[in-house]
């Protein structure tokens, strides 16, 4: 059968524009490419996660680019932010996320055509959070790329906030963090594009790597990490929570892989789910022998409030010894009758009931103090 | 005196079993009713019943409260209208502390009776004044509703809210079960001290010696979903004495 997504970007001389600014690294490209072609766009047959297919997803989207802009706000002179130029000074450093990951579609179509680019380098820890917003316009592609390099004993918060736009987005982040330092993340989406994201932490001794993230997509959006654990004693703790619009849908996958040993991962997710959306949680530990006294948990609670919402949880574990603690759940279901029924006999009307319940869920991840509490609909405030 | 409750010829089942079989009962302004039963006689179903759970078929007869039917009422309206269900088991509800659930439950009675919401200030005075009698430190005001809470603080806890809400008709369901003794004195004395001409109790419980705290005008013997006998005081301390034997066997 004829693949027409991948025909389109094969044709596409408007796409190809965003090859210009990659001359300089026209070889690093056309390997990705390359693979691109031999790999396809991802699709529900070929990929590790099976509960979108992007192929069919992008196939009537305006094969061209879309105006993006990409604002980003700090108050330190440590920070160092740099362009292609990046790339083109270390041109290993272009195709370093697939030394790790090498049979990830939406990798290589960013490796391809990525048309922004963003490197920002934290020296010290910086008095106030980075604010990063992502924003497109209009129906076309965009294909943003960013690099964090963390260096050694710095402490960062970083706010990011994806919006807009009616097209599709592949975006690439990468963060380099090197010893002991820490990053914490709050992470929006509340993207209109088809949003997805590949996000690759690698992870140098007593680092540690926090994201909070808030997903409000208004159109499809997928969420891939993948976090290396290089040396030991480095940790991460993702904890999202999800709420689409109507008819949309949230994909959410984090593979933590234990490299090394007294590490630590946590992924957690909350999903409320209306108005016939469909979300998915898939984790992945993978632990091999000779790695020792690990720690790794998976949790997941979702809250149907419809017939025709759905929700599609797939924890997954891949250890090879014995010194590892490891806990996983998943709780999908509506809401429990007798919590109702416990805040009506004290005088609750069962739509307030409800709603204390879901903001009570939502609040084991973000309190009213988090960054991300205002970003929030107003209902679940 | 004024007639607050009357259930009249009640008859329930669950799934098509009958728990609860012509039951009458009356409870009037200011009187404190306990009822003492077996396990599975249907005590909790007419606790259940009487707050509004789901789950209950009602077969026969009615219930009134004030003069008003309330089977026609949903369990928040009952609620505000002034029944309190003290639970047996009181859920954990993760994310919502404790002292916002209080202050959002009384919000809403207060907003149902044409009252203004209490100052800030004054809510936190009476919140702490009251948990200070049960023995609740400041600190569980702030946890989670009854997240990680022993079985006794649950009990505190339904304690803090009755005295909180000072609704008109308490149904406490085997409050006294799961405290220890000390816990056991301060709950039943804080439970005592609401007691007033104004507001009634139903008190459900195994065992008499919650019954020596909160002196009952009326102890009822609840056997196979009816009451077959009613007396005083001195019809817990025969339970108590002698069980439930003379009375099962009819």
């Amino acid at each position: 059968m004829k693949d027409l997504t991948m025909a389109n970007f094969l044709n596409s001389e408007k796409l190809d524009l965003s090859f210009d600014n990659l001359t300089l690294l026209s070889n690093e490209r056309i390997e990705a490419y390359k693979n691109l072609k031999t790999i396809g766009i991802p699709s529900k047959r070929n990929e590790r996660w099976k509960y979108t297919d992007l192929k069919n997803d992008i196939r009537n989207i305006n094969f061209s680019l879309c105006e993006t802009s990409i604002d980003i706000k700090n108050s330190s002179e440590k920070i160092e932010i740099n362009e292609i130029d990046y790339f083109t000074n270390n041109k290993d450093n272009y195709l370093k996320p697939i030394k790790y990951l090498n049979d990830e579609g939406v990798i290589y179509l960013n490796l391809s055509y990525s048309n922004l680019f963003r490197v920002i380098t934290i020296k010290e820890t910086p008095k106030k959070p980075i604010f990063v917003t992502l924003e497109t316009f209009g129906k076309g592609m965009t294909f943003p790329r960013f690099v964090f390099n963390i260096l050694p004993n710095i402490n960062v918060e970083i706010h990011f906030l994806i919006r807009g736009g009616d097209g599709f987005v592949n975006q690439l982040i990468e963060f380099n963090i090197d010893r002991n330092s820490t990053v914490n993340i709050f992470r929006v989406n509340e993207s209109s594009s088809i949003h997805s994201e590949t996000f690759m932490a690698y992870l140098k001794a007593n680092s540690n790597l926090f994201l909070n993230n808030l997903s409000l997509p208004k159109n499809k959006s997928r969420f891939q990490a993948f976090n290396s654990f290089e040396e030991d004693f480095s940790s991460s703790s993702f904890k999202s929570v999800s709420i689409p619009f109507k008819g949309c849908k949230d994909d959410f996958l984090v593979y933590n892989n234990h490299l090394s040993s007294s590490c630590s991962s946590n992924v957690g997710m909350r999903s409320i789910l209306n108005k016939g959306v469909e979300c998915s949680f898939q984790a992945l530990i993978d632990i091999e022998n000779k790695i020792k006294n690990s720690k790794a948990e998976q949790d997941c609670k979702a809250i149907l409030l419809d017939e025709k919402s759905s929700m599609n949880a797939k924890p997954e574990m891949k250890i090879f010894n014995n010194d590892v603690v490891c806990k996983h759940g998943t709780t999908i279901g509506s809401l429990n009758k007798d919590q109702i029924f416990y805040l009506n006999s004290r005088g609750l009307s069962k739509l307030k009931a409800e709603k204390i319940l879901l903001q009570g869920i939502i609040s084991e991840y973000i309190s009213d103090t988090s960054p991300l509490f205002n970003f929030l609909p107003e209902s679940y405030k | 005196m004024k007639e607050f409750l009357n259930i009249n010829n009640l008859s329930v089942s669950v799934d098509e079993k009958n728990i609860i079989n012509n039951l009458n009962l009356k409870i009037n302004q200011g009187e404190i009713h306990a009822i003492m039963g077996p396990n599975g006689s249907g005590k909790s179903t007419l606790s259940n019943v009487l707050a509004g759970k789901d789950g209950y078929s009602i077969t026969n007869g009615n219930i009134s409260f004030c003069e008003e039917n309330l089977l026609e009422f949903s369990p928040d309206e009952r609620a505000n209208k002034g029944i309190f269900l003290a639970f047996q088991y009181p859920v954990e509800i993760p994310g919502v502390t404790n002292i916002n659930f209080i202050k959002t439950a009384l919000e809403s009675k207060r907003e149902f009776n044409g009252l203004d919401p209490l100052k800030p200030g004054d809510f936190l005075k009476l919140i702490k004044e009251k948990a200070k009698v049960l023995g609740i430190p400041e600190d569980r005001l702030k946890r989670q509703l009854n997240v990680g809470f022993s079985g006794g603080e649950k009990k505190r806890n339904e304690a803090l809210q009755l005295m909180m809400l000072n609704p008109s008709l308490a149904i406490l369901d085997e409050t006294d079960s799961g405290l220890d003794v000390d816990a056991f004195k301060i709950v039943a004395d804080a439970v005592n001290s609401t007691r007033s001409k104004e507001n009634s109790m139903l008190i459900i419980t195994h065992y008499q010696r919650l019954l020596e705290r909160i002196c009952p005008d009326f102890v009822h013997v609840f056997v196979n979903g009816s009451i077959i006998e009613s007396g005083g005081p001195s019809l817990a301390d025969e339970i108590e004495k002698n069980g439930y034997e003379r009375f099962n066997n009819g």
